[in-house]
């Protein structure tokens, strides 16, 4: 990068927070005010030693713990629980966080052309890039030091506080780097946020397993650098080290694919289609399918995969009740009766999380509703004789009946991972059934993002910020203690946790039943409203 | 008959008036020119058309049904040009064009076959790869690819080269030779100007003119160029005479198209040396129904 090559890196940057003056400050005071909450919440909840070694020996020492936060030192001090607790939410949020704000003002702008304008300007070639890595960085930091700061308010230890919230934001950096080679890479804005997302997935899935299984594996990841610097233990700082050795390595990557390709090309070409339509476009649901083929695609390439990870780690789950006797007594079993039950929690635990990421396709899927309208596309297509109500059921269906595929793919990838991980292939149709009894919760979530399609269309986030409440109810109900109301919110609190609860029919049905509610309000919702138009 | 008969219809967004007081007829059968500036209510109107808004006020008619009410069933018998396309990035434009036919009903194979040459477009590129041109081009095949009474055409040209638009012409001329109607709104007036039998100018929201564009140009003035052997001074006096401007020999005026005869016959004595005359281009029309009223 030459000095003139980054012009206007100034001007760049007040643009970008003057557009994003609401979403920005949603993302930090969303996910920093949890990661507050959280750390607030842990002191008062471990208030005697032995409640806080009782943590270490039980729920630190969890296959679940070790597969979802990796392994964190330092849990039998207040530190280490409140990091223990936190770091998930506050580990993939950061990356997340930083992975749709860079794509959003990088190759999106790119994609739509209005970056275009702007270098029309007196804007030089690697100024969007570098104002992409300075608003991640700066995003990333600030999340960083307001987690540090809830620590010490907290009255946890003033240098495990200072290193977890380094670690945190240099994984903030470091995923920066990431996201700024996936926009170099594809075209689209959605195709870099599926490359950089994966990006996020690999890494936290690669440390979990090398946690679970307590090998170098850790070592492949950036989640396990961050968490390798040993806050509220040793405190090494040199991980931090391979955290910006890694963020610098891939920026040199990001500036040499820039420099070597086109204003709007990317590495990944865009291939030649048929001349004509296959049969499948001749329906509404057949073109609404087609649209989301893509999206379909990777997401169940993904869940399959992520699916089959978790089966695979559940053999290895009772080996920890031979490491640590008191875990028995969590469970309130012994013998095989206690491993049993620990497989039964793990497994109850991942149905529900895998039901949560499905929401996120589940709402994505639908609001390519919105996407479609505000594109203009929509105008297009009700132009012909296909009424609303036909055009956006039939996305809804999709969406809906993509969901239930997604979560019998989930029940197969778990059953396969287990019968590779153990051997034994008897218990394929629990997985599919067990991820099954779940299904309803995604469906609900789905169907009030329909509603608000119908019935508010300028609050279609709402169905974003319900997901980010359930994850939070799923991840962070029982620490931060709320109240029951609160609770019920998320729509899963309602379902009967299979399989270490018995299966209900009632609020089963019930769920299914608001979700033919709330689809049924959206649809008579839009058939009331003016299209939104360009 | 009257395919299209909005009455008195308002339209708000909040404080602004997209419609206000709209009226429009559209006969079977024409091609109607719709003119008007950048945010006059255009598309507004158009779009009020296809039931994608609804009217707040006034009644509306196409093709004897409620372009509210009836949307779905009117749009087997209608095509649409929006002005401004946006294709699904990771479909080819050839599965653009045979979704929205099929949507539509169904498509005549010979005719898109056609249409794909005249308009010299690759059907197998990815959307996302057309330029603003092609992308108008991949919209005007679909609709012209399938048999409809009424097109609505909402500058359906802007970003096309001048053969495309030539073509773009033809096909017009040929879908109203077949009796379709064909409501056409442009920025380009010599385009209205060549296709349109009757002309709508739209301003703020309402109609401010609508007629053949005969009556429009007998609406306003003709401008006058003439060589007198002796300077014409008097032609200020003669009544419907405007803007007169005198260079010696050389005269130049408007006169308002009723009272041309009483201004020929007040240059008769001066000794005619060069006489030209012209009506207005659509241009001079449009340009001066704005000046006039922003003036008063």
């Amino acid at each position: 990068m030459s000095s003139t090559s980054v012009t206007g890196v100034g001007h760049l940057l007040r643009l970008v927070l003057r557009r994003d003056r609401v979403r920005l400050p949603l993302w930090v005071v969303g996910l920093g005010g949890t990661i507050v909450a959280s750390a607030l919440a842990v002191p008062p909840l471990y208030d005697t030693p032995e409640k806080i070694a009782g943590y270490a020996r039980t729920v630190g020492a969890s296959p679940v713990s070790y597969l979802m936060s990796g392994r964190q030192v330092g849990l039998d001090t207040l530190g280490g629980i409140v990091a223990n607790e936190i770091s998930q939410v506050a580990q993939l949020g950061i990356c997340l966080m930083v992975v749709f704000l860079v794509v959003r003002h990088t190759r999106a702008e790119e994609e739509s052309g209005r970056a275009e304008l702007l270098r029309s300007t007196v804007l030089g070639r690697d100024a969007a890039t570098l104002a992409g890595l300075v608003y991640g960085v700066a995003t990333a930091l600030l999340v960083g030091a307001i987690t540090t700061t809830s620590m010490l308010a907290a009255g946890l230890d003033a240098g495990g506080s200072l290193t977890y919230g380094t670690g945190l934001a240099l994984l903030g950096v470091a995923y920066t780097a990431v996201t700024l080679v996936a926009v170099q890479l594809s075209t689209s804005a959605r195709g870099a946020l599926g490359l950089a997302g994966a990006a996020v997935a690999v890494g936290y899935l690669v440390r979990g397993l090398g946690a679970m299984e307590d090998n170098a594996l850790v070592w492949l990841s950036p989640f396990g650098w961050a968490q390798g610097m040993d806050a509220f233990g040793d405190e090494r700082w040199w991980p931090a080290a391979l955290l910006l050795g890694f963020t610098a390595l891939l920026l040199a990557v990001a500036a040499r694919l820039m420099a070597h390709r086109d204003f709007g090309g990317g590495l990944l070409a865009t291939r030649p289609g048929p001349a004509r339509a296959g049969r499948l476009l001749s329906t509404p649901f057949g073109v609404a399918a087609r649209l989301q083929r893509g999206l379909l695609l990777g997401w169940a390439v993904g869940l399959f995969l992520l699916g089959m990870l978790y089966g695979a780690v559940i053999p290895t789950v009772p080996d920890l009740i031979a490491s640590n006797p008191e875990m028995a007594d969590v469970v309130g079993a012994s013998g095989q009766a206690a491993e049993d039950a620990l497989v039964d929690a793990f497994l109850g635990y991942i149905y529900l999380f895998m039901a949560v990421i499905a929401c996120g396709f589940v709402v994505s899927s639908v609001l390519r509703l919105r996407a479609e309208e505000e594109a203009g596309r929509t105008e297009m297509v009700l132009a012909t004789p296909v009424s609303r109500t036909s055009w956006m059921a039939a996305t809804t269906a999709v969406a809906l009946i993509a969901a239930a595929k997604l979560t019998v793919l989930m029940g197969l990838g778990l059953a396969v991972g287990y019968g590779v991980g153990s051997g034994e292939w008897d218990r394929v149709l629990p997985q599919v059934g067990g991820q099954l009894a779940y299904l309803p919760g995604t469906l609900v979530v789905g169907a009030l993002a329909v509603a608000l399609h119908g019935l508010l269309p300028r609050g279609t986030g709402l169905a974003w910020a319900a997901v980010a409440l359930i994850a939070l109810q799923v991840i962070l109900g029982q620490l931060l203690g709320l109240p029951d109301a609160v609770q019920a919110i998320s729509p899963f609190w309602h379902l009967a946790a299979v399989p270490v609860d018995d299966f209900e029919v009632v609020p089963y049905t019930g769920l299914l039943l608001l979700t033919a509610a709330l689809v049924a309000a959206g649809l008579w919702g839009y058939r009331r409203r003016d299209a939104v138009t360009g | 008959m009257a395919v299209i008969e909005l009455h008195d219809v308002v339209k708000t967004f909040g404080p602004t008036h997209a419609l206000d007081h709209l009226d429009l007829t559209v006969e079977q059968g024409e091609v109607h020119g719709f003119l008007g500036p950048n945010g006059a209510g255009k598309s507004t109107t158009i779009r009020v058309l296809l039931g994608l808004l609804r009217a707040d006020s006034g009644t509306a008619t196409m093709l004897g049904g409620d372009p509210w009410h009836d949307a779905a069933t009117l749009h087997r018998r209608l095509a649409y040009v929006p002005g401004d396309v946006s294709l699904w990035p990771n479909l080819s434009g050839g599965e653009v064009i045979d979704v929205l036919a099929r949507m539509r009903g169904g498509l005549d194979e010979a005719r898109r076959t056609e249409m794909l040459e005249r308009f010299d477009l690759d059907p197998t590129k990815k959307a996302r790869t057309y330029s603003k041109g092609n992308r108008q081009k991949v919209a005007l095949v679909a609709a012209l690819a399938s048999r409809a009474d009424l097109y609505l055409l909402d500058e359906p040209t802007s970003g096309l080269d001048p053969l495309m638009e030539a073509e773009f012409q033809e096909a017009v001329l040929e879908l109203k030779q077949e009796g379709a109607t064909i409501l056409l709104s442009s920025h380009i007036l010599a385009e209205a100007e060549a296709l349109a039998d009757r002309i709508s100018i739209i301003r703020a929201g309402r109609v401010v003119q609508s007629g053949t564009l005969a009556e429009l140009r007998h609406l306003t003035r003709t401008t006058v160029i003439v060589e007198t052997d002796r300077p014409a001074d008097g032609i200020a006096q003669v009544p419907g005479v405007h803007d007169p401007e005198v260079h010696g020999n050389r005269t130049t005026f408007d006169v308002d198209s009723d009272h041309l005869d009483a201004a020929v016959t007040a240059l008769a004595g001066l000794g005619v040396r060069s006489l030209a005359a012209h009506p207005p281009t659509l241009e001079e029309l449009f340009l001066r129904q704005y000046g006039d009223e922003v003036d008063s």
